[in-house]
C-alpha cells in the first residue's frame, strides 16, 4: 500500500501514459485526491540541489546558534527568517525540477501544435 | 495586442504600432487625439512618457506568507484569465516575477531595503517594514497604474542580494504579492482588490512540515522554532492588513474529523467584504441567509468525511461580511460539478466553468479542497471586476467622443 506521503509525480506520469492522444480531462484527477489529500509532497521526487539544500542546512546551525546565547531578540528572529526564506527557495527549487523533468511537456511548451502535443478539451 | 509605451521620448511621433482593426484601437485613437490621459509633460518635454494603449492595468493585491508569484494561488488566477505564467524570458533567471499574456505578477519582496546581510546585522526579519523599501513601491505600483513602464529592482532569494533591476511593462492585470500589499496606506489606495491569504498556525505547521521535512538539516523542532520566532512580527505586521482586503481566504482544520492532526483535510471560509465596488459576494441559495448544507445525501454519495457547507453574513473587524465555508474534500468530479451548480454569483461565463478550471490544474495543492475552489473563485471574481472596469473605461471617452 502506498505510503501516506505519496509521490505526486508517479500518479500523473501514469495517467500520462495510458491516455493517447493527451486528454486533459481526467488525466490526475482521481489518484491525485485519493492519496495524497491535496498536499503536493514527493517523497521519492527531485530533491534539492545542493548548492541550495547546503545554504539551508547551515542557517539552520547558524540559527540556533544565535538563539542559544540570546532567545526572542531580534538577531534570533532574523536568523530563522533566514531559514525559512531559505526553506522556501529549496522548495521553489524543488518544483522548478520537478517541471522540468518530463521531456515531453518541455517540447510541448514550446510547439504545442504538433502532433504529439495536441490536447482535445471537449 | 499592441502596447505603444514609447519612453523617454522627446517626439511625440513616438512609435505607436496599433495592429488590428478593433474598436478598442478606436479608444486609443480618441485618447491620443484628446490628449487629456497622455502622460505628465515635463520642462523642455524631455521625459514625456506617452502610453498611447488603453493598458492602465487594473491592480490587485495579493498578502501571502512565504511564496513569491510561484505560489498555486497565482497559477490559477493566472489560468482563469488564460495562459500561463512565466518568468520572464531572458531576464534574470532568479526572477521572481511571473508573465503571462493578459497578467503580470510581481513580488513585493523585490522592493527590500535590506539585503540578507543588512537584516542580520540589523537584527529584523523581512516581515518588518524597516527592511522594505515602502516609498519605492508606491511610486512603482502608481507608475504602473497610470500605464508606464518602470525598472523594478529584483531581490534574489537564493543570494539574498538585491540583483540588477528588470522592466515592466504595464500589462491588463497586474498583481502584487508578498508580505506587505496593504500595509502602506497610498499603496493600499492604488488596489482595485485585495486579497489576504490567511492560514491558522497548524494548518500552517502542518504544510511547513511537509515541505521541509525531507529537507537535509530540517527537524521538527527547527520548524518549529522557525514559525516561533516569525510569529511576533508577523502578528505585528502581516496579520493587521486581513482588515483592509476585499477577500480574505482562511484555512483551518477540518471540524468533521475529530482530534484530526494531520491537516490533510481542510475547513476553508471565503470571506468576502460587502459594498466593495464592481465585486459581488457568491452565495449559498439566499442571499444574505445563513445556510448549512451537506450536499452529501440521496443525490449525491461521498466518502467519509464527506464535505460540508456553510454560507450566512457576519461582521469582520467592523466590517459587513458574507462568509461562505467549505469543510471537507471533494472526492469525484461529479462532487464538484453539483457543488458548482448551487452556488450563486460565481461570474462564471458557461455553466461548469469552476469545475473546469479546477480540472485543468487537478495536479496543484488544495484542488480537492476549498482552498482550490475558493481560488478559483476569486480568480473568476477579478476577472468579472476587470471586465467591467474595461466597460466602464470604453462607455466614457465614447460620451466623451460624442460632445
Amino acid at each position: 500500500m502506498a505510503s501516506t506521503v505519496a509521490s505526486l509525480s508517479t500518479p500523473a506520469t501514469f495517467a500520462a501514459a495510458d491516455v493517447l492522444p493527451r486528454k486533459v480531462v481526467g488525466r490526475v484527477w482521481f489518484p491525485v485526491a485519493r492519496r495524497s489529500g491535496g498536499f503536493a509532497v514527493s517523497s521519492s521526487g527531485p530533491t534539492t540541489p545542493p548548492e541550495i539544500s547546503d545554504k539551508v542546512s547551515e542557517s539552520i546551525k547558524k540559527a540556533e546558534e544565535t538563539c542559544a546565547d540570546e532567545k526572542g531578540t531580534g538577531e534570533c528572529a532574523a536568523a530563522w527568517d533566514e531559514v525559512e526564506e531559505l526553506s522556501a527557495a529549496a522548495s521553489h527549487a524543488r518544483d522548478k525540477l520537478k517541471e522540468n523533468n518530463d521531456p515531453l511537456e518541455n517540447y510541448c511548451k514550446e510547439n504545442p501544435e504538433t502532433d504529439e502535443c495536441r490536447t482535445y478539451d471537449n | 495586442m499592441a502596447i505603444c509605451s514609447a519612453h523617454t521620448t522627446t517626439s511625440l511621433h513616438s512609435p505607436c504600432t496599433t495592429v488590428s482593426n478593433t474598436g478598442f484601437r478606436q479608444k486609443q485613437v480618441i485618447f491620443f487625439t484628446s490628449n487629456r490621459r497622455s502622460g505628465r509633460r515635463h520642462g523642455g518635454a524631455r521625459t514625456f512618457q506617452v502610453s498611447c494603449s488603453v493598458e492602465k492595468p487594473v491592480v490587485i493585491g495579493l498578502a501571502a506568507d512565504s511564496g513569491c508569484g510561484k505560489s498555486t494561488f497565482m497559477r490559477r488566477l493566472t489560468s482563469v484569465f488564460g495562459g500561463a505564467a512565466e518568468p520572464p524570458k531572458g531576464g534574470n533567471p532568479d526572477s521572481n516575477t511571473l508573465i503571462s499574456d493578459t497578467t503580470t505578477v510581481i513580488c513585493l519582496d523585490d522592493y527590500h531595503s535590506l539585503d540578507r546581510t543588512g537584516r542580520k546585522e540589523k537584527g529584523v526579519t523581512a516581515l518588518d517594514p524597516r527592511a522594505n523599501n515602502f516609498d519605492l513601491m508606491y511610486e512603482q505600483v502608481k507608475a504602473i497604474k497610470e500605464g508606464q513602464t518602470i525598472e523594478k529592482p529584483i531581490y534574489n532569494h537564493v543570494t539574498g542580494l538585491l540583483d540588477p533591476p528588470e522592466v515592466i511593462t504595464p500589462p491588463k492585470i497586474f498583481v502584487i504579492e508578498g508580505l506587505h500589499p496593504m500595509f502602506d496606506e497610498r499603496v493600499r489606495d492604488l488596489l482595485d482588490f485585495s486579497i489576504y491569504l490567511d492560514i491558522s498556525d497548524d494548518v500552517k505547521f502542518a504544510w511547513k512540515i511537509q515541505r521541509d521535512m525531507a529537507e537535509r538539516g530540517h527537524s521538527l523542532e527547527s520548524i518549529k522554532a522557525s514559525i516561533e520566532a516569525r510569529k511576533p512580527d508577523f502578528d505585528a505586521y502581516i496579520d493587521p492588513q486581513k482588515q483592509y482586503a476585499d477577500a480574505v481566504i482562511e484555512v483551518l482544520p477540518t471540524q468533521l474529523i475529530p482530534d484530526d492532526n494531520e491537516g490533510k483535510v481542510l475547513r476553508v471560509k471565503l470571506i468576502m467584504k460587502e459594498g466593495v465596488k464592481r465585486f459581488n459576494p457568491v452565495y449559498l441559495f439566499d442571499e444574505g441567509s445563513s445556510i448549512t448544507w451537506v450536499p452529501c445525501g440521496r443525490k449525491l454519495t461521498c466518502s467519509y468525511p464527506g464535505i460540508k457547507f456553510a454560507y450566512g453574513p457576519d461582521s469582520y473587524f467592523g466590517h459587513e461580511v458574507s462568509v461562505l465555508e467549505m469543510d471537507g474534500q471533494f472526492d469525484r468530479l461529479d462532487e464538484l460539478i453539483y457543488v458548482e451548480s448551487h452556488l450563486s454569483n460565481l461570474s462564471t461565463k458557461f455553466y461548469g466553468e469552476v469545475t473546469q478550471q479546477m480540472l485543468k490544474h487537478a495536479d496543484f495543492p488544495g484542488s480537492n479542497n476549498g482552498t482550490g475552489l475558493f481560488q478559483t473563485i476569486v480568480g473568476l471574481k477579478i476577472r468579472d471586476l476587470y471586465e467591467q472596469i474595461v466597460a466602464e473605461r470604453a462607455g466614457a471617452p465614447a460620451e466623451a467622443a460624442k460632445v
